[in-house]
């Protein structure tokens, strides 16, 4: 069971806006961490994924595990929330 | 029974429709005969509804006759003569008047009008809605946009123009396509469905450079998206490769993040005029240096990341460039991957082959956009082949092409 989700973006990213309307349309909840507005939070971004890229979507789980997404990636990301 | 089933209607009558689409979808061939362009037929209409032109009027070939049938009471006349088997399962299946395949501006223009004339549309995305379009940053040559508009925005304002018409967009893939004579079988990933029109606007991606290194660090210091991933390079030294208007637009936006950009390009500058003579003041200020005759060779890294892109320049020498990062844009690949077994015949490229109408070489699959092959690629042409498209679709279900 997923306990809550955080999808970290930016302004510019269209993939980003694309896990926002996923999520939207399954109506799922998310916390959005904008990293144009809160640009120090780039490093917690990039340790969560190993990348350097975003969106990165972390589902965290009702046993505390968490799964991190990288891009836009619905084969990832339906199985995570279901 | 060698005779055909007739069915006598007009193209406004949404029963007609209806039943129209029972019997294409269970693959049963009928006549069509519409009372308003045949009076002879009209009359004859007339005759058997004592005076009335009550439409669908449907003749089946032993001679008995239904008018405005239920489809549950045109399955069970269907079943009766043998025509169609009790649990076709089939019935099951999806169906819709049309059905796009990529949601960038081409399809979005097509669905807009499309749907306007009522006709049922379903879009399938598996990327971006807005497509390549979506994740440029300023798109400087849309028509109607005074200074420009962001790629994300006009992706936006398409998207929620063609469902304030009804246009219904699913996020998902489309594995296959199968021509079935009247109606096309799509493999989804939302099952099996069939259409009576499909529109290929799956568009193109950007090529990668096959170097060394470029899958390696994909994503960890080699990037294809400079709105996405940008930000991350704040005070950072970046190479952009790529010589046309998409390497020189991003490398302008990359400028708000990035300390400097090596722009690197494999032959000569190709962008337009205009992105041109602006470079020239990002490269005035000492925020853009432009390498022509680069080709690159290797793209080197560690566990932190890249930190170095090695290339050979124009006399073959091997130059090196200390940087954080890469960004690709030396082209593109057209997303025609899916139509492999299809049968839809496609040019030496990739590239979907068309008519003038638009049209495949399957009856009723047309292709609009970046992934045409003669397109322009360009946001304004795929927009326009877009409303085309649509147009010769609406022909073809009227059965005028």
């Amino acid at each position: 069971m997923v306990k809550n989700i955080t999808i970290f973006t930016t302004n510019t990213c269209a993939y980003c806006q694309m896990v926002k309307t996923y999520l939207r349309a399954k109506g799922v909840g998310y916390d959005e961490v904008n990293l144009d507005e809160n640009p120090h939070r780039r490093i917690e971004a990039h340790s969560l994924s190993g990348a350097l890229t975003v969106p990165v979507t972390v589902v965290t789980k009702t046993d505390d595990s968490q799964e991190i997404i990288v891009g836009y990636n619905l084969s990832k990301l339906v199985p995570a929330i279901s | 029974m060698s005779q055909q089933i007739v069915v006598y209607g007009a193209s406004w009558c949404p029963d007609c429709h209806r039943s129209r689409t029972f019997l294409d979808e269970h693959h049963i061939s009928y006549d069509w005969i519409d009372i308003d362009e045949d009076p002879a037929a009209a009359d004859k209409v007339a005759q058997i509804n004592h005076g009335n032109k009550t439409i669908p009027t449907i003749i089946f070939p032993d001679d008995s006759i239904l008018v405005e049938p239920s489809d549950k009471a045109l399955s069970e006349k269907l079943v009766t003569l043998n025509i169609m088997q009790p649990d076709n399962k089939q019935s099951a299946v999806v169906t819709h008047d049309v059905i796009m395949v990529g949601a960038g501006p081409a399809a979005l223009t097509a669905a807009i009008y499309t749907t306007r004339e009522d006709i049922d549309t379903l879009l399938f995305e598996k990327g971006v809605i807005g497509g390549l379009a979506a994740v440029t940053d300023l798109i400087d040559n849309y028509p109607g946009f005074t200074n420009g508009v962001h790629g994300l925005e006009l992706a936006d304002s398409l998207r929620g123009q063609a469902e304030r018409f009804g246009a219904v967009i699913e996020l998902g893939e489309v594995m296959s396509i199968k021509d079935e004579g009247k109606m096309k079988r799509l493999e989804t990933t939302s099952g099996d469905m069939l259409a009576r029109a499909v529109l290929i606007a799956t568009g193109s991606d950007y090529k990668k450079t096959g170097v060394p290194g470029e899958a390696e660090y994909y994503a960890r210091g080699v990037h294809y998206c400079a709105t996405c991933d940008g930000a991350f390079y704040r005070d950072k030294k970046l190479a952009v490769i790529g010589g046309g208007n998409s390497a020189v637009q991003e490398s302008i936006f990359l400028t708000r993040f990035a300390s400097h950009i090596d722009l690197l390009v494999r032959s000569t500058l190709k962008a337009s005029e205009v992105l041109r003579s602006e470079l020239k003041q990002y490269v005035a200020a000492g925020k853009i240096t432009v390498h022509e005759g680069v080709k690159p060779k290797e793209i080197v890294g560690d566990d932190n990341g890249v930190n170095k892109i090695i290339t050979t320049d124009a006399n073959d020498k091997e130059v090196v460039y200390d940087i954080d990062g890469v960004f690709v844009f030396i082209g593109l690949l057209p997303n025609t991957g899916f139509l492999k077994s299809s049968g839809i015949e496609l040019d030496a490229v990739g590239l979907i082959k068309t008519d003038q109408n638009l049209e495949t070489n399957i009856k009723g699959v047309f292709a609009a956009g970046d992934v045409r092959s003669g397109a322009t690629m360009q946001i304004a042409s795929a927009a326009g082949e877009g409303a085309t498209a649509a147009l010769k679709i609406r022909e073809y279900l009227e059965g005028k092409l």
